[in-house]
């Protein structure tokens, strides 16, 4: 049985993670994550949960800004524009794995992007002036075309298509330069003008491919941004956005990491894109609605980046910090105690390398069904409390993985989530208990076993015979 | 019954973190790290674990010479048929003790010796794959660690049977 399954799930893994495109999108992501945790700082700052605080930051004009608005553009810069962030990465990874120039890959993913991006589109306008400059009157709800970038396609709404112009235009790019289309220069010239001189002509191909799509989006009466964002994200973030799909995702992830393979990033490789969009959907909607309004029923996603990393489990894979408790305080046998202390640290901050190989629960059939069992009990209890509106659905301020339990649940949801957090993770101690206690009463007869037979486990080494070696 | 003497680093030892490198040299009767997993397949190859040693990375910098005569010195006074070094996955200064430690084991010995690490220790690799078996295991986290425990077992039984191993040391092996 172990086995059928290894030979379904390792090729499985394999695939996924030697996947160029998975590799490209998942890299092409981290670029971005710095960013989006440094965003995250002045976002809580902008609107951290107590109102004192927030009417301060709201009523200190600095110039003709409040304080808000102008610690809001650090955000701005960062989750606002994310998009860009991630094309850029995406299209610099390609072309690596390619073994292209990376920085002419991130410059043609944008201009393929940018070419694809409507330039033009409906506005409010909140002030009018007339040829001369003097001010007119603005009706209620008034609205222009304008021109301009819009926010909403540098952002979440833009994500999927910088992924598909990413990976057209660097694949196109790539293989023209394979081709050898290129301009070459004598011996000599200054290496940065080789590579600018060669990037010439598969720039100018990449550019007419893309010029040639718009021309057939436009031709059809849409663009391409419109299209893909309505027959191909809205449907996936739907698809990704449900209990079932969070449920096998992790189903799945948990039971890699029993065959000792990295499940997070391979599941993550496929799943990590939606749950980033779904979580930057979030994040406007929190900007725009404020903590007061964000809820389900305006539109918040339960399902998020920020859910799997802060609800789903606790203390890293299989929710372990629960199983860390269970060790600590219920368990007698050296052993597990010991590696219980050890392993406490780097637990609270969801790191569970020890536990995962040092238990182990790799490979361990005793453990694994709790492994499965609670960051599932997790998901759904989590899902369901958003749901009944017990607490807020995570607000998509990018808070790092490693951030320990309680803490992350109030700064992403609020301290009824916070509080919810601690419920399962106590939940979570009594549902590995028996197992671990199974382990425990084997190593404690064997302990004892070592004891009684006068001969303790441990080997002497101050009397070995090192003459002759 | 044929006697398996493991050799560990703090990390596969459960007996710290990567950075508790100073963890002492210490031997145990009791079954821990990757042999838990192997259970299934010692049996299968009708082997034994009777101890594990280990000792921080640090502590066996600090004198390797020391650290690898003890654990020869231990293997012989256990009297063990084989020794197994690893999986040490892609850690560096593991696979290097590793590798040092079975070639002190078959050359003072004269037992089975086994060093098992990831492709991604080259140095290592070239340095002592013509002197001493060393089984192929994927990088933490990655796919096939059921395999080349696997293998380790199945290898150290073959030798220590004084089978001929080439064709499997050429499909198992670096």
């Amino acid at each position: 049985m172990m086995d059928k399954l290894e030979k379904v799930l390792g090729p499985l893994a394999t695939a996924i993670g030697k996947n160029k495109y998975l590799i490209a999108i998942r890299d092409g992501f981290l670029v971005s994550t710095p960013l989006l945790i440094a965003g995250s700082v002045f976002l809580l700052l902008a609107n951290f949960p107590i109102e004192a605080w927030t009417n301060f930051v709201e009523n200190l004009m600095i110039g003709n800004q409040s304080l808000a608005s102008l610690l809001s553009k650090c955000s701005d810069a960062t989750f606002s524009i994310m998009a860009v962030f991630a094309t850029m990465g995406i299209g610099y990874t390609i072309a690596r794995e390619n073994k292209s120039t990376p920085i002419f890959g991130a410059v043609v993913a944008l201009m393929s992007w940018f070419i694809l991006m409507p330039f033009q589109f409906n506005a409010n306008i909140t002030s009018l002036a007339d040829a001369t400059g003097v001010a007119i009157n603005v009706p209620e709800g008034a609205n222009a075309v304008v021109s301009g970038l819009q926010f909403g396609w540098l952002g979440s709404k833009g994500l999927f298509v910088g992924i598909i112009c990413a990976i057209t235009s660097v694949e196109l790019y790539s293989w023209v330069e394979r081709k050898g289309w290129v301009i070459k220069m004598p011996a000599g010239v200054p290496p940065t003008v080789v590579q600018s001189f060669s990037a010439l002509i598969p720039a100018f191909i990449v550019m007419t491919v893309f010029f040639l799509i718009n021309l057939c989006f436009v031709a059809c009466g849409t663009n391409a941004f419109d299209f893909v964002f309505a027959f191909l994200q809205t449907p996936l973030l739907g698809l990704g956005d449900t209990l079932g799909a969070m449920v096998v995702a992790y189903i799945f992830l948990h039971l890699f990491w029993f065959f000792g393979i990295n499940g997070g990033s391979v599941v993550g490789a496929v799943f990590n894109p939606i749950l980033q969009s779904l979580a930057l959907e979030n994040l406007d909607l929190y900007r725009e609605l404020g903590p007061a309004g964000y809820s389900v029923a305006n539109g918040a996603h339960i399902i998020s980046q920020q859910f799997q990393d802060l609800f789903a489990t606790f203390g890293g894979a299989g929710s372990t910090l629960s199983l860390l408790i269970a060790m600590l305080f219920f368990c007698k046998s050296k052993r597990i105690k010991e590696l219980g202390k050890l392993s406490l640290v780097p637990g609270i901050f969801g790191i569970n390398e020890p536990i995962i190989f040092g238990l182990p629960v790799v490979l361990n059939p005793v453990i694994l069904i709790p492994f499965i069992l609670v960051p599932t009990m997790n998901i759904v209890l989590s899902y369901l409390a958003m749901n009944m509106g017990l607490f807020p659905p995570c607000n998509g301020i990018s808070i790092p993985w490693t951030m320990p339990v309680i803490i992350s649940g109030f700064l992403s949801t609020n301290w009824m989530g916070a509080l919810f957090q601690g419920v399962l993770l106590v939940l979570g101690v009594f549902v590995y208990l028996p197992f671990i206690k199974t382990m425990d009463k084997q190593y404690l007869a064997e302990e004892a076993a070592a004891a009684d037979s006068a001969d303790t486990d441990d080997i002497d080494l101050d009397d070995l015979d090192l003459d002759d070696l | 019954m044929k006697k398996i003497l493991m050799v560990y680093d703090q990390i596969q030892a459960g007996a710290g973190t990567k950075d508790d490198q100073m963890v002492p040299l210490k031997a145990t009767r009791e079954v821990i790290g990757p042999a838990i997993m192997m259970e299934r397949f010692l049996k299968a190859n009708d082997e034994k674990i009777i101890a594990c040693v280990y000792c921080g990375t640090g502590t066996w910098k600090e004198d390797p010479a020391e650290i690898i005569r003890k654990i020869t010195a231990l293997a012989k006074k256990l009297g063990a048929d084989g020794v197994l070094c690893g999986p040490c996955f892609n850690y560096g200064e593991y696979s290097q003790m590793a590798a040092e430690a079975a070639l002190s084991i078959q050359d003072k010995l004269h037992i089975p010796a086994i060093a098992c690490m990831s492709a991604e220790n080259e140095a290592v690799i070239s340095k002592y794959s013509k002197e001493i078996p060393i089984v192929i295991c994927p990088k933490k986290g990655a796919v096939g660690l059921n395999e080349a425990l696997e293998n380790m077992c199945h290898l150290a039984a073959e030798m220590i049977d004084h089978k001929n191993t080439d064709n499997l040391r050429k499909e198992i092996c670096f």
